[in-house]
């Protein structure tokens, strides 16, 4: 296989893009001057070298711990539990929220084996107990998917982190049943938030 | 080829690309099929977000013979199932019903099978809280009969007399029943089965819900069974999960 359908290979890869539209973006890249097409192999370099899992959170980042977890003006005292570093973005494009998050890297689906030992559920317990002797997370808001398996995920989050004094929310109706947060748009997500109800 | 619309239980659905799904659907009359349901993950999909687990509504598509994937053309919801979310046990009960159609997964016609899973799963969302786990375990035995492997505890499985009710027997896992007290057993894998014991795993195969104080041991004797009836002797995740959900309650 030559260079270019290597590429174009490469690309009809890529999520929503098929045969017909790789070739195009191969032929774009080879119309346009090479610095451009290295500027693009570089940032794709850069981001499968430098970005990882937050350790404390699970987030992507090229820091350790995140940007968010860092960050000294945000709320310690919630954590958003997500399922996919993605319903971070979508959650932080609204504006709405100032707290932490923790991203589980998954939900639970026993048909696909997926237990509670794959998800980031200790890490998620050791940030409950906290370096600082506890007390420090007030709130768990459960913002998992509204799909079935979203939802025995946020059940068992509850039944596991409410014995030990944490207020458990989970977003409000209104986020359409089966879809995914990532998709959601920033309204409907705000308004999930703000409406968001005990466990 | 033809389109055909057919009654269809969700059994498994998983994200195919960025805008698909898989589906795996139970249906009376061509067993487990699988289709792929175009555009299901995009938020304002025309299905609105109802192709999820255990889902009751009628699919139509193309049914190609020897085809292993159709296209979804519609799908036509009849009763939704998100309240097994909502619950562990119920959730896992539902998982391992479905895990046990894929595990078993045939495009052979069973419309008595496909009833019976329609019926555990509203049982299993009907259920009290306190009858939710002998339910689960009543369903699993009830449709494992139905598929032809339900355990043999009135006759013999070696000499095939009929065995009395009275007294403990051994129940052999491999061989799918018990032993008369002439022809014994007991060398494989099994374990003696005390009279009510007995009683109790007649009833649950029945489907008949009975009152069990120590479902433990049920769930234990259930996976042990199924281990040796099932294609791959691999452990069924649902039962993992359940065993763990129950502590979790
Ligand atoms: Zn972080
Ligand atoms: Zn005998």
């Amino acid at each position: 296989m030559g260079v270019i359908d290597e590429l174009t290979a490469e690309f009809a890869r890529l999520p929503g893009v098929g045969r017909k539209t790789a070739a195009r973006l191969t032929f774009f890249l080879l119309k346009r001057s090479p610095d451009e097409a290295r500027r693009l192999a570089r940032a794709i370099d850069a981001v499968a070298d430098r970005v990882r899992h937050c350790s404390r959170c699970g987030n992507l980042t090229e820091t350790d711990p995140c940007g968010l977890c860092e960050d000294p003006r945000r709320d310690r005292s919630v954590i958003c539990v997500v399922e996919e570093a993605a319903d971070v973005l979508a959650i932080e494009r609204t504006g709405q929220y100032r707290g932490m998050y923790h991203v589980l890297a998954g939900r639970l689906s026993p048909l696909e084996g997926v237990g509670p030992e794959d998800l980031n559920i200790d890490s998620l317990l050791r940030r409950l107990v906290g370096s600082t002797g506890g007390k420090e997370v007030q709130e768990l808001i459960i913002a998992t998917n509204p799909s079935v398996e979203g939802e025995a995920t946020a059940l068992y989050l509850q039944k596991l982190v409410r014995p030990r004094g944490v207020r458990v929310t989970r977003l409000a109706r209104g986020l359409p049943v089966g879809g995914d947060l990532e998709y959601a748009d920033g309204v409907t997500i705000a308004e999930a938030l703000s409406g968001r109800r005990e466990l | 080829m033809a389109l055909a619309t057919l009654d269809a239980i969700i059994l498994q659905a998983f994200p195919y690309s960025e805008t698909s799904k898989i589906l795996r659907l139970l249906t009376p009359g061509h067993g487990v099929q699988s289709v792929m349901a175009k555009g299901a993950r995009r938020l304002r999909s025309r299905y609105g977000g109802i192709l999820e687990p255990f889902t009751d509504g009628f699919a139509t598509f193309y049914l190609r013979q020897n085809r292993e994937l159709h296209t979804l053309s519609d799908f036509e919801l009849v009763r939704p199932r998100q309240a097994l979310g909502r619950d562990l046990v119920r959730f896992g009960g539902a998982s391992l019903l479905a895990e046990i159609m894929l595990r078993t997964a045939s495009e052979e016609a069973a419309p008595e099978v496909f009833s019976r899973v329609r019926s555990a799963l509203d049982r299993l969302e009907a259920a009290s809280p306190e009858t939710v786990e002998a339910t689960a375990l009543a369903e699993t035995w009830a449709l494992i009969t139905a598929l032809g492997f339900g355990p043999s505890l009135d006759r013999c499985v070696e000499c095939g007399e009929a065995v009395p009710d009275e007294g403990e027997l051994f129940l052999d896992y491999a061989a799918g029943g018990v032993f008369c007290k002439a022809c014994q057993g007991g060398g494989g894998g099994g374990r003696v089965l005390p009279e009510p014991a007995r009683a109790d795993l007649r009833a649950l195969s029945a489907g008949v819900v009975v009152e069990l104080p120590r479902t433990g041991a049920h769930w234990q004797l259930l996976s042990r069974f199924l281990a040796f009836h099932l294609v791959d002797a691999a452990s069924l995740r649902s039962l993992d999960f359940l065993y763990g959900a129950r502590g979790a309650q």
